[in-house]
Formats: C-alpha cells, structure tokens, sequence
C-alpha cells in the first residue's frame, strides 16, 4: 500500500491546485460585469431566440463505428483469457462471431460509410448529378407545347441556370 | 463439420454444449440467411438491385418454413412428453445447453413467421420500385427480426428471450426509419425506438426480479422454484417474484400493444412504410404473443391466479378501447392499427383461457395458435391492400381514397372485402373462427363474462371494418375530393422520387400517376394479397384443415416439455 | 455498518427510477438516450448483487449480453437521431409532432 502514497499524494495536490487556482481567480481576479459584456455576442442584431443547437453529424458516426467495434472487445476478452479450457469448440465459435463483425465491415465499406470529406462525396455516382440534368430536361415549360424554342427562350434558360449555379 | 468440432471437446476442460444442429436448421436459414444476402450484396453490388434480394428473401422464408416439417417430425412425439427434457430421446427437447426450446409450439410459431416474411418480401418488392428505393437492407433486416422472433419463441431461458425480443425490436426499429425520404418514417422510428426501448428495459429489470427470486433464468428452474413443486425452494421469494411478473407483462404489453400501452401504435402504423407495418404488425406482434405465452404459460405457471386477472384487465380494455377508437380514425392505417390492438386483446384472452388449469387449458392454446395464424395472414394482406392504395409517396390513406376502390381496380377491392370481413370474423372467413374458439375457449373456462365482453367488441369493432368496406363500394360523389387529393398527390409524388421527377412531372398527367398503382399495382403485391386472402376464405371453410397439428401444438405449449 | 445485497438492490431501483423519468421528462433525443443507458445499466447492477447473493453465475454472464445489447440499441437510435437531424435544424422529442391522430 505504501507505494501508492506517491500517487495519493499526487492526486491531492492535483486537485488542491485545480480548486486553488479557481478560488484565486474568483477572489483576486476584477469583475465589473454589465448586460453588454454578458451578452452572446458584441455586436450585430441581438438574437430574439436560442441559436438551435448543431451537432455534427460525422462525430456521431464515428461514435457508433467504435461502440461497434468496442464491444466485441467484451467477448473476446473472457474467451482469450480460458481460450485453451474453451479448445477448439470456443475457437470456433469466436471465429464465426469474429466473421459476423468484419461482415458488418464489408458492409460499411459497401456502402462508402467510411470515404468521408467533399472529393470522396463528389466522387461517388450520384444519378442526381449528371451532365445530362439541365434545366432544359427537369424543368418542365408550361404552354410552350408544339412551339418551337426561340432564341430569347435559350437565352432565358442559360440565364436560369447560371442564377441556378450562382444559387 | 461444427458438430463433430462440438462432440471432439469433450475431452477438454469446458467442453461445449451439446448443439442438435439438425433441429436448429429453421432458425439458422433466417439468420445465416439474412446475412449471407448482406455479405453477397456488399461484395458483388450488381446484386443490389431490385429483384435478387426479394426473390432471395421469398426463397430463404420457404426454405426455412420446409425445414420445419422434418423437425415437427421430430419433436411431435405427444407420447415423450412425460420424459425429461433434453434426454436425447425424439419429442419435445431443449438444446445448447436447455437455452433453445423445439417443440410442437415453436414448429407452429416459426411457420407462422416465415408466412409473414415471406408475404411481406411480396409487398417490399413492388413497394422499393414505386418509391424508386432500392437495396437489400429492408429484406436483410427483416431476416434478421424473423430469426429474432424465432429465437424469442423457442427460447427456454429468460436472457436468450431477452436477445430475441432485441434482435426482433431493433431491426424493425431500423426498419421503421428505413424511408429517408419520409419525415413521417423517421419519425415513427425514433417514436417505435424510445418506447420499444423503454419496454425492453422494463422487460429485463423483470428478468432481474425474477433471477433474483428464484436463482434462474431458464423456464424450468423458475417453474421449479414454484410453490405448487414438491419442496417448496425457501429462495422463492414473492414479492420479488410478484415484481418481476408484473415487470416482464409491463414489457410484453408494450410489444403486443396491449391497451394501457398502446399509445405508440398508431403513430407507428401511420408512419412507418406501409409493408413494414405489415411485418410489425405479423410477425413482430406473433413472436410477442408467442414468447408471452410460452413464458407465462411455462414458466409462470405455478402463479397463474397472480397474472391471470392482468391479462384479463388487458385483454378487456385492448378489445374494448381499440374498438372504440378505431371509430375515431379517418386514416385507414390509424385505424387498422387500433384494430390490431383489438385483436391483441383477443389473443390476451385466448392466452388467458389457456392459463384454465382444466379443459379449457387446451381450447385455449389452440384458440391462440389458430388466431396467430389467421391474424398474420389477414393483417399482412390488409396492410398490403393499403400498401397498394397508398400510392407513390405512400401517402394516401384517407378513408376517402378508398372510395371508388371498387370501381378503379375490383379485384383490389373484393380482396379488401375478403380480408376485412375476416377482420370483423363474418362467417366461412379464418376471423370468424378465430374469434369462435377464444369465446369457446372462454366459455368452457367459465369466463361468461369475458366471453361477453369480446363479443361486444366483436361487435363494436366490426362497425369499423364495415366503413371501409362500405367506402371501397360506395357509389362515388366524391370527385372534387379526388382532384383535390390527386393535386397534392402528384407533388407529394414528385417529391418522393425526385430521379424520376424529369420523367414523371413531363409525361404523366396528375390522375394517371395517382392512380397508377391502384389501377396496375406491381404483380408481386398483388399476388400477396391475393394470398392472404385465399388463405382466408380457406382456413374459413376448412377450419379443421391440419387440425392435429393445431392440438399437437397447443399441448406441447401447455407442457412445455 | 456492512453494505449488504439490499443496498446495491436498492441503488439500483432508483437508478432505474432516474432513468425512467429521465426518459420521459427530458426532450433531447441525447439525454433521452442516456436515461435509457441508465435504465438498462441499473438492470446490470441488480444482475450482479443477485448474482452474488445466490453465488451463481449466470447472472453474471446476462451483464455481458445486457451491455452488447445496449450498445446495438444507442447505436440504432443514434442513427434514427441522425436521420433526422439531416432534415431538420434542431430536434427535441416535441418537433415530431405530425403524427398525431
């Protein structure tokens, strides 16, 4: 026991200094606080409601990808600890069980869960995003039907995709 | 291969549990079944298409329903039922170490699940196609929540009930939010979730409180601990006991939406995708009622006059106030969810008279499993009706949109008729008998009183039935409603499928894309309501077909071994 | 004085108490999660004291599929949280309102 009085007393210096240094800062440091200082923000239009709260959404994926792969750590364990009293019936069993969490991996990769960042995005076929979608072919013109399209009418239209692209 | 690897370890220190595997065949297909179809459609994505995973979902639910007939073959020995459980000997037996239960019930149950995978597969296929979905995770996700609920129906020992009920729930939750283009998916989803997850924590603090009272979690060891065994345990504790029941139904009741905990249920039904309804309300709901019976029928036994008046109390109310306030409903799914929570009051009532210590034991277990097979069928084929009429977007679920269905497409509607005149039990249909046998169950349990009660609801929930019926066949009036909905329809349309949007919104005049899919509906879809309700009106007039299998089963519930 | 099964027992209710009105109290689909945690964890805690009580181990063991178990499920309701978000700017339990009846 007396090895770990070191540690012990580490801790509690750690956490006298931690509780010191906000009591100093409490008493020592000026306060002189007035509605502007406390508001959100210093300058601009003054927000009427609470800002909805973004999370982004990648680090949740990520979460969930490593609760995944961190729980099957709580099976393997008992069985690497008794693998030789398991012999080869547990080997087996651990492998299948093994098999089905790299499945659920070949199915992530599949399904490119895991090709993150703008250049992979724009890299993946997306039947949305094609050359051949204008808005001569997805915008549909009302009462032009059996007329030919003038020049004005092309004008028109590059101008609305260019407002499109701009948008 | 595995077998021999399992009888080989005999010589070490642990050896492994003895598996029968021949026996397991019908649960392992669904489960090695789904994720074989997510392995092949991941490595080789030219099999993501459309057609590939249905068709291998439809061949998987039979392959797995064929299987069945050997191992009833093996386990339907009435005459072994006295023997020990898991002696070795042919007849009712446990496995993997009296975790698994095969048995008569099990058989019945498993084959119940697999029509209800295999008719939704029907539906999900022209469904994807309509709402321009594709992918395999609808069908691998419904494997896996069949081969839950096989594992929640054979389970002989509360933690593995535990997995079961887990695996069947979070894959149907998934499977709820699985349209990402509907908000009103996600949010039943997240609806389903929170409380599928609260019952599923209410369910386990029940298995906790029964351990604890009894020091086991398999069937047998809390059936032995029982105060009617020779040498009453002195670990049996019961208030503890008493607890984790009430506990263990509070969880139950969820999943079968049972009526103080119903209130999930219609927003569920209404918002999650029509063919997944179709499943939850099946098979999810059957593999419920399946591990509810066996659990409280089995292992419970020794305190059925504690649980019986619950069930009673629940089964009363989920008749009465689903009926009721299916009334209420103008939207077909709402109201055909509070319709499914009034057939779950029927087969509380049913499990009720099968807990009669006397003859009614055995009606009533027989009455449940014939209403769980009756009730699959026309549930999924009635869900597929509103798959088919819900159009793209799968948002037309007014009663109005029934309206004129008898007109539009007559065989949609006559087989709509078919199916919800069962629902009502109307004579020569399987509801009818359904119904019929967990009256007479009661009656020759001495329950006048809640024989009375479900006919009354019998009664009331049959008005319900006969509006739709009644919309389907009126003479239409309602043409300025029509083209009201058929403007919005069209949008919603367009919106629900934005890759055709350049076809759709060009081509197509508004009526003809509304009406589309109930005029042509995709063949699958019909073919599984066409199905469902040949099965109906065939189980309605020959309700004694295979009625053997029906007692074999029901005994083998009531002893469990 | 000795801390005997009954306390853990009892520590163990409340936690469950926490969470189940946890659950249906707070709006944030997050702490909604957490609550739930906090349920089936206080499960875990009950497993464990009678597990000890009655000497066995098959308590124990259900620890272990009770926290695999649990896992799955945030995992799933995390990804319904998820998808969600991705169509709204914010979420708490009272915007998914639109299926009512």
């Amino acid at each position: 026991m007396a090895q770990y009085l070191p540690v012990l007393a580490l801790l509690v210096l750690a956490g006298l200094f931690a509780g010191l240094s906000f009591v100093a800062s409490k008493i020592f440091a000026p306060r002189n606080p007035t509605a502007e200082k406390l508001a959100p923000y210093e300058c601009g239009i003054t927000p009427g409601r609470d800002l909805p709260e973004r999370f982004p959404v990648r680090f949740y994926l990520v979460a969930m990808l490593f609760v995944i792969f961190d729980i099957e750590i709580v099976f393997l364990y008992p069985w690497a600890v008794n693998y030789q009293e398991l012999g080869l019936f547990g080997l087996v069993s651990v492998l299948i069980f093994s098999a089905l969490v790299f499945e659920s991996f070949v199915y992530l990769i599949s399904k490119g869960a895991l090709d993150w960042g703008p250049l992979q995005v724009s890299r993946r076929q997306d039947p949305m995003r094609s050359a051949d979608r204008t808005t001569a072919s997805t915008v549909r013109r009302v009462g032009q039907d059996g007329r030919t399209v003038t020049v004005l009418d092309a004008g028109v239209a590059a101008e609305e995709a260019g407002s499109g692209v701009a948008a | 291969m595995i077998a021999l690897v399992a009888q080989d370890t005999q010589t070490v220190a642990l050896p492994g549990p003895p598996v029968v595997w021949s026996l397991l065949w019908p649960f392992l297909i669904l489960a090695v079944g789904g994720v074989l179809l997510v392995t092949v459609t991941s490595v080789v994505p030219v099999l993501r298409g459309r057609s590939f995973p249905a068709a291998f979902t439809c061949l998987t639910a039979l392959a797995s329903g064929l299987s069945l007939i050997p191992v009833w073959q093996r386990v339907d020995r009435l005459d072994l039922v006295g023997g020990t459980i898991g002696s070795g000997t042919e007849g009712p037996r446990s496995l993997v170490s009296g975790a698994y239960a095969v048995d008569g019930f099990t058989v019945f149950v498993t084959g119940v699940i697999c029509v209800s995978v295999f008719l939704t597969a029907l539906l999900l296929d022209g469904y994807l196609r309509r709402e321009g979905l594709d992918g395999p995770e609808w069908y691998v996700l419904m494997l896996m929540s069949a081969s839950g609920g096989v594992l929640l129906a054979s389970a002989n020992d509360l933690i593995v009930s535990f997995l079961g009920l887990e695996i069947l729930s979070i894959a149907a939750y998934v499977m709820a939010a699985l349209h990402l283009r509907r908000a009103e998916s996600q949010e039943a989803g997240f609806k389903y979730f929170v409380l599928g997850a609260l019952a599923s924590a209410f369910f386990l603090y029940g298995i906790a409180l029964v351990y604890g009272a009894t020091g086991s979690t398999t069937l047998q060891g809390i059936f032995a601990a029982g105060p009617n065994a020779a040498g009453l345990d002195p670990r049996t504790d019961s208030s503890l006991i008493l607890a984790g029941m009430a506990l263990l139904l509070v969880g139950f009741a969820f999943k079968v939406s049972a009526v103080p905990f119903h209130f999930w249920a219609p927003d569920v039904y209404q918002g999650a995708p029509s063919p997944v309804v179709a499943f939850m309300a099946s098979g999810v709901k059957v593999a419920g009622f399946a591990g509810l019976a066996r659990i409280f029928l089995y292992a419970f036994q020794p305190y059925w006059a504690d649980w019986r008046p619950a069930i009673a109390a629940l089964a009363v109310l989920s008749t009465i106030v689903g009926g009721l306030l299916a009334l209420a409903q103008r939207n077909v799914k709402r109201m055909l969810a509070y319709s499914s929570i009034n057939h779950a009051g029927f087969m509380l009532l049913a499990i009720h008279a099968a807990a009669s210590p006397d003859d009614g034991g055995q009606r009533g277990a027989e009455a449940l499993l014939f209403y769980l097979l009756a009730y699959t069928v026309m549930v999924t084929g009635t869900f597929g009706v509103a798959t088919i009429v819900g159009g793209r977007g799968d948002g037309r679920h007014d009663l109005d949109d029934y309206r004129g269905l008898s007109r539009s497409n007559p065989l949609l509607a006559g087989v709509m008729a078919i199916l919800l005149f069962s629902q009502a039990g109307v004579p020569f249909t399987s509801g009818f008998f359904a119904k019929f046998r967990v009256i007479g169950a009661l009656a020759s349990d001495g329950s006048y009183a809640l024989g009375g009660a479900a006919m009354l609801a019998a009664v009331i929930s049959a008005v319900l039935y006969l509006r739709i019926v009644v919309s389907m066949f009126l003479i239409d009036n309602g043409e300025a409603h029509e083209a009201d909905h058929e403007a919005v329809d069209a949008v919603a349309g367009g919106r629900a499928a934005p890759e055709a949007e350049g076809d759709t919104l060009v081509e197509a005049s508004p009526e003809a894309s509304v009406l589309t899919s109930v005029r042509a509906p995709a063949p699958t879809a019909l073919l599984a309501v066409c199905l469902a309700a040949a099965v109906t009106l065939v189980l309605g007039l020959l309700p004694d077909l295979g009625g053997g299998i029906l007692s074999d089963a029901a005994s083998a519930l009531l002893l469990a071994g | 004085m000795r801390v005997t099964e009954t306390w853990y027992l009892t520590l163990s209710a409340l936690l469950f108490t926490v969470g189940f009105v946890g659950l249906l109290v707070r709006r944030n689909p997050l702490v909604m999660f957490m609550s739930l945690e906090l349920m089936l964890n206080a499960v875990n805690i009950s497993f464990v004291a009678f597990a000890n009580k009655l000497d066995d181990i098959a308590g124990q063991t259900a620890v272990f599929f009770v926290l695999v178990v649990a896992a799955a499920e945030v995992v799933v309701g995390l990804s319904i949280v998820v998808a969600v978000m991705r169509r709204r700017p914010s979420i708490t339990a009272d915007d998914l309102r639109s299926l009512k009846g």
